[in-house]
């Protein structure tokens, strides 16, 4: 009975194919709404039977699977889906090409419940460029726009050469493991780390997964499909952000056992991930175009769940995927109704927030900054580290918690920042504000992280943590933290804390050089122009 | 060897550019067909006759596939392009030895569906040159799902015959120099052809000085019928990778 679960990728093939056969407008959306609601249920139905039996379903010799990560990925693709239809039932009304829009968009969902299904490599594969083509057909879903083709032309190279890379790695895998097992091969790896081994075959492998899966989650230099791809219809853009870029970090959870193999490679991810989420974060900033800066948002969130991956913590890469997935699609299906409103009422909406950190000004200059960095610093690190202590001493072995510390104090500003107009003369009550929001963030994300950990890895995830440690001791890891935080909160300070401005204030030449380079987007595009008119 | 240049003969390019392409009275929908007759009559002798090469001609059979890619960037008529494709993926033919054959015949169904696309073009809009009658997918929708389908399985997309008869090569043979080589050049050379042919045909605003004709009932049944033949190689490839 439960293996009728595994028949969850079909089910928006046959959607798809039935609407080929739909002439009436209507009926093409309440179709593809109510047998993709029996994706929904059957995926909850999955996710209780695996927790509830502590099981995994395998069928079809063994090519598919629902297993713990398929519980987790299922459900929350199969109601991100939903929305999405249900969205695009009135979005999509007057745009030419309604019934091809929900054909693509079915077929796309089919690739990614595979991917996320697959217990066999071949079909990871399969699943990995029927992904690509679904994607290509979707962003150049206006046809008519040369700027929207040509993103999409874009898009195709960077997702084929994913193919390529994904295609050498699975041959490389089954020439030396002689298997494409998925749940043998994790056995098979989870064996090997028992013992000390330096094959530099695995590193290849695990280093050609890991370029596929950068391209594929538009991780720097493979990044400039994301932000340009914006001209898709909404719904796309949604879809994209929340969903097709996140199979990087599916991909990855899946080889997870590989990776503990080739620390090398984890300690790449990190470098790599944290450099995008650096540097597409201020790019995020600095651009000048909306739906550019989201789409650099997206890389940004990329970066840092390849970074997750990079230092072992595996099911917090999860955890980010799902959590950043809700948050953006939710900012990409909202931008409409926001349109709407701001053209109706152009003014800030008085909310109790402005009247707290804006409007209640009490015009002093106190000058009380060095404590409330202290106190912005010390006190959650100092509440952090005592909650650990109590909860699980072993886990400062890793380097795991420098990155949940950092990830738990920038999700609780930039939440904070986004959400709320604050006024620098009024410190004292942002600070405690910002305060409460990082506990806060801390204490959800350790909470669901762990009991996602356990559930996803048990007490393998260790071996994860054990694999990927950099080898940095406890006290250097919370120097750097205190710093990071210390040098991102004066940051933060100076960007966001809302003060009269000075026009005669003009930003010396190296600061200005600065800023083109992050406006520029790095030079990537005049380079590769300039490449290409052979002037480089 | 002699079957091995036999083989070679039937399924690389060169013999064509020397003698057809030269000749100013064949056109290129007689080439197109010429061509598809020699690969099929190469595919029905490989079963045959142990389908092994030499790598001197799987070397000059890659030579003559970079150089056709090169004169398929310059075409935008789809019985050229046709023609070009068999003699671009001519050096798998030969270095896929026994699964070369099913690799050139899902080929070979998809460029029938190419060339039944080609004589629509030619029946409604006078030649089958693309490139005037561009934004197809708006203007007729169904046309273009049938050239979607044909292109994506020349671009070695699955679950199209074509990419799972590659696949199951890729994981029985042993690679070697020039095995990578040719199969890289070849995998992104089906891929940029194909996109490009998708962009200028399929893609950009229809234009207003045409009359578009979608497919008839009966056009519609004989791609459908060109698409049946594919999905059954793609069970058959399917469960030759997978079992």
């Amino acid at each position: 009975m439960e293996k009728i679960i595994l028949l969850i990728p079909g089910i928006p093939i046959v959607i798809a194919f039935l609407l080929i056969f739909v002439n009436k407008k209507e009926l093409i959306p309440k179709i593809s709404l109510i047998l993709s609601s029996m994706i929904a249920l059957l995926g909850l139905y999955g996710a209780y039977y695996v927790i509830s039996n502590d099981t995994q379903i395998i069928g079809f010799g063994g090519l598919l699977i629902y297993n713990q990560l398929s519980a987790v990925l299922v459900p929350y693709v199969a109601i991100l889906g939903l929305v999405i239809r249900k969205y695009a039932t009135k979005y999509m009304w007057d745009e030419a090409g309604y019934k091809r829009f929900f054909i693509l968009l079915n077929f796309i969902f089919a690739s990614i419940y595979l991917l996320v299904m697959s217990n066999n490599l071949i079909v990871l594969a399969l699943a990995w460029q029927l992904m690509s083509i679904g994607l290509y057909l979707l962003v150049s879903f206006n046809v008519g726009s040369k700027t929207a083709v040509k993103n999409a032309r874009w898009t195709m190279y960077i997702h084929k050469g994913a193919d390529l890379v994904f295609l050498l790695a699975v041959i490389l895998t089954y020439k030396t493991f002689q298997s494409l097992d998925l749940a043998t091969l994790s056995e098979k790896w989870l064996l090997m780390s028992k013992t000390s081994l330096d094959d530099s075959m695995i590193f290849v492998i695990g280093l050609l997964f890991l370029i596929a899966a950068m391209m594929k989650s538009a991780i720097v230099p493979f990044h400039i499909w994301l932000p340009y791809t914006s001209e898709a219809p909404t719904p796309v853009s949604g879809l994209m952000h929340a969903g097709v870029v996140n199979v990087g970090g599916i991909l990855l959870n899946k080889l997870a056992y590989l990776l503990m193999l080739t620390p090398g490679v984890l300690h790449i991810a990190f470098g790599i991930g944290l450099f995008t989420a650096i540097f597409a974060s201020a790019l995020m900033l600095v651009v000048s175009d909306i739906k550019r800066s989201l789409g650099y948002s997206t890389v940004g969130q990329m970066g840092y769940m390849i970074m997750e991956i990079g230092l072992g913590a595996f099911s917090l890469a999860v955890y980010h995927l799902i959590v950043h997935g809700i948050f953006k699609a939710t900012l990409f299906l909202e931008s409409g109704a926001l349109i709407k409103y701001a053209r109706h009422d152009p003014n800030i909406p008085e909310r109790l927030s402005y009247k707290v950190f804006w409007e209640d000004k009490t015009g002093n200059k106190s000058n009380r900054l060095f404590y409330l960095i202290a106190l912005f610093t010390i006190l959650p690190v100092l509440a952090f580290i005592g909650v650990k202590m109590v909860l699980s001493e072993e886990f400062f072995e890793f380097n795991a918690a420098i990155v949940i510390l950092a990830f738990a104090w920038l999700t609780g500003t930039q939440l904070f920042l986004s959400f709320f107009k604050v006024s620098k003369s009024d410190s004292i009550k942002v600070i405690l504000a910002l305060v409460s929001t990082f506990v806060l963030i801390l204490f959800t994300y350790e909470f669901i992280g762990l009991t996602l950990e356990h559930f996803l890895y048990g007490e393998d995830a260790l071996l994860f943590y054990k694999a990927a440690t950099l080898n940095v001791t406890m006290a250097s890891s919370m120097v750097m933290l205190a710093v990071i935080m210390t040098i991102g909160w004066l940051f933060m300070y100076k960007q966001h804390f809302v003060e009269i401005p000075n026009a005669d204030i003009k930003p010396n030449k190296m600061k200005w050089l600065f800023y083109k380079l992050l406006a520029k987007e790095g030079f990537y595009f005049e380079i590769f122009k300039r490449s290409k008119k052979g002037r480089l | 060897m002699i079957s091995g240049i036999l083989l070679f003969v039937l399924a690389a390019g060169f013999p064509y550019y020397i003698f057809l392409e030269k000749n100013k009275r064949i056109g290129s929908k007689t080439i197109f067909l010429v061509s598809g007759f020699l690969l099929l009559c190469a595919i029905v002798l490989s079963f045959f006759i142990a389908n092994e090469h030499p790598t001197s001609l799987v070397v000059i059979s890659f030579l003559s596939a970079l150089y056709t890619i090169y004169k398929a960037t310059k075409t935008t008529n789809f019985y050229k392009l046709g023609y070009y494709f068999i003699f671009i993926n001519a050096p798998f033919f030969m270095l896929f030895e026994d699964k070369g054959a099913f690799y050139s015949l899902s080929l070979l169904v998809s460029l029938v569906g190419i060339y039944f696309i080609g004589r629509f073009y030619e029946k409604n809009y006078g030649s089958a040159n693309y490139l005037a009658v561009r934004g197809v997918t708006l203007a007729t929708p169904y046309l273009s799902i049938y050239i979607t389908v044909y292109l994506l399985c020349i671009a070695l997309y699955p679950p199209f015959p074509n990419s799972l008869f590659f696949l199951n090569y890729l994981f029985s043979s042993e690679s070697f120099g020039l095995w990578s080589i040719v199969v890289i050049t070849l995998f992104a050379g089906n891929f940029f052809l194909a996109m490009r042919v998708m962009e200028k045909s399929l893609f950009g605003k229809p234009n207003t000085h045409i009359h578009y004709v979608d497919l008839t009932f009966k056009e519609k049944l004989l791609h459908l019928s060109v698409v049946i033949v594919l999905l059954g190689l793609s069970i058959y490839g399917l469960k030759e990778l997978l079992l």
